[in-house]
């Protein structure tokens, strides 16, 4: 599965990437997961993630990353607050199932 | 009550706040600013060959001052004049916006900026046009020109106020014609302003900034920034992004002012507040200065989580990555974290402007890649200054300080958590 992450600048988004790897990985799935900033989105939509998940410190631009993303027919939903540390892994592919649903 | 409170302020403060620095021109700003920064920073690393912090007896020092113009000459056609770079960024940005051809944008907004400027024949040379309009001087002119004439360009877009070729003719020749007639009056527009009626709009918006420039390098001018920044992110929004938004235009000028100034050997640098200072001096392991609370976690939590959040987060926090503390703690509307939160980077930005302004540490004027550890971007940043060294070492401890209470309350609840109902704690880590 890839999914696609998006905060500020791409940054502290990459360290969550690793905690869901390890946590997809318990489960034995593999999954490619990319983390960019909000002004990469447009154009990384457009080649083909099944799942997108924005960044809790850029809420304010949620509605503005999901419109993108609803354009692609990419699922799209907010990582949890509480999810967003290198602890979080399982709470954050616990919300990752719900979004594919 | 308190929730009363903190609902009250996310949902009628930070949340419109949030979304008012979403605006479509303060955006374009935003990204057109920000496309330029790999330039300035680039740049203004020549300042440090130029310019070694190294004994100055030392041969490689002697020959780096005697060539100091040439070695700067890839900093002045960067960082010196980044208003080229930024009016091409924000034109670009805001003609995407508006769902109009970008280049054109770009190269309109890029048009009018240089049309702001009267070239001027010198003998030998030809045509020669002042570089100082072109870098720190001109970034208000800049960012109105730019806008402007995007705008105009969209409106004709929008209103069909173009020549169209028939469908035959490829699209890269029929998008350059699309572009003639609002081309053509944003020119005419400038040259007026300019050349017909004399303006300098340089000097004019200058004059008209100039209570803001010195506003904002003021020690209020650096508060109320600060304390903006922490408190956006106390309900768990990035505040630089959006202060960054209205403040980054003044930070820039800040900066390469000060750049300026060192490039030509002036005796004093002129402002304290570029976005460096805030950068290497204030957010020492991200925004809210939590490298300190982060140390006193690894030292002092007896919390299973916290020692391993401690753990977990040591590492991108003295890379000035810290989300995973602000919400992993969580220090998101955790008012027994936010206080602390608040008030440690008010004292370690009062310290610092006054070390800085009466003399003691050189003001910051290059810009080190921001995820540099804090001691090292603070030294590249002033040019080699061992004292700014010294002052980031100092506010790590007073971060430390002020954090430990707090965080000793919390993690002491933390612990009792862990302690008492092993399966709720989970749920109420996040909220507690």
């Amino acid at each position: 599965m890839k999914v696609l992450f998006v905060c500020s600048g791409g940054m502290s988004s990459a360290i969550v990437v690793n905690a869901l790897k390890n946590e997809a990985k318990k489960h034995g799935q593999e999954m490619e997961v990319h983390a960019i900033g909000t002004n990469e989105v447009e154009e990384e939509l457009k080649k083909g993630w099944d799942v997108c998940m924005v960044a809790p410190q850029i809420k304010h631009r949620f509605n503005q990353v999901k419109k993108h993303a609803d354009e692609h027919n990419v699922p799209c939903g907010p990582i949890p607050p509480q999810a967003y540390t290198p602890l979080g892994g399982p709470l954050l592919f616990k919300a990752l199932n719900e979004l594919k649903k | 009550m308190l929730s009363k409170f903190v609902d009250f302020m996310e949902n009628k403060l930070s949340a419109p706040m949030a979304r008012l620095s979403e605006q479509r021109h303060l955006l374009a700003i935003r990204d057109g600013v920000i496309s330029s920064l790999p330039f300035i920073i680039v740049g203004s690393f020549f300042l440090i060959f130029a310019f070694p912090p190294l004994p100055e007896s030392w041969a490689i020092t002697k020959w780096a001052t005697e060539h100091a113009a040439g070695i700067l000459i890839p900093y002045r056609m960067t960082m010196f004049i980044m208003s080229l770079y930024i009016a091409f960024g924000i034109g670009y940005n805001l003609a995407k916006s508006y769902k109009v051809d970008p280049l054109s944008g770009a190269q309109i907004a890029v048009a009018a900026l240089l049309l702001t400027i009267t070239p001027s024949v010198v003998d030998e040379l030809g045509f020669v046009l002042p570089m100082q309009y072109l870098g720190g001087h001109g970034l208000f002119v800049t960012i109105i020109v730019s806008i402007i004439s995007v705008e105009i360009f969209r409106v004709c877009k929008q209103k069909n106020v173009t020549i169209r070729l028939p469908e035959q003719v490829p699209s890269s020749v029929s998008r350059s014609f699309e572009a003639l007639i609002p081309v053509a009056i944003v020119i005419i527009l400038m040259s007026i302003i300019t050349v017909v009626m004399g303006v300098n709009l340089h000097h004019l918006v200058d004059k008209l900034a100039a209570p803001l420039v010195t506003a904002g390098d003021s020690l209020v001018g650096v508060l109320v920034p600060v304390f903006l920044i922490t408190f956006f992110w106390s309900f768990g929004i990035h505040g630089v992004s959006v202060v960054g938004s209205v403040a980054r235009p003044l930070w820039e000028v800040y900066l390469v002012n000060n750049s300026e100034a060192v490039a030509d050997g002036a005796e004093t640098i002129p402002h304290i507040a570029p976005e460096t200072f805030f950068q290497w001096f204030i957010w020492i392991g991200g925004s809210g200065a939590t490298l300190g609370l982060v140390l006193v976690m690894l030292f002092f939590a007896k919390s299973k989580y916290m020692k391993s959040l401690g753990r977990t987060t040591i590492t991108p926090s003295v890379f000035n990555i810290n989300e995973p503390v602000i919400f992993g703690a969580p220090i998101v509307l955790n008012p027994l974290l936010i206080i602390p939160f608040i008030i440690t980077p008010l004292v370690t930005a009062t310290l610092s402007y006054i070390v800085t302004s009466i003399g003691l540490v050189t003001p910051t004027h290059i810009m080190p890649p921001w995820t540099l550890p804090a001691p090292i971007g603070a030294y590249l940043s002033t040019g080699g200054d061992w004292k700014a060294v010294v002052l980031v070492f100092v506010n790590i401890a007073i971060s430390a300080l002020i954090y430990l209470p707090f965080f000793k309350m919390y993690d002491k609840k933390m612990l009792a958590l862990e302690h008492g109902d092993s399966e709720t704690h989970t749920e109420e880590k996040g909220i507690s």
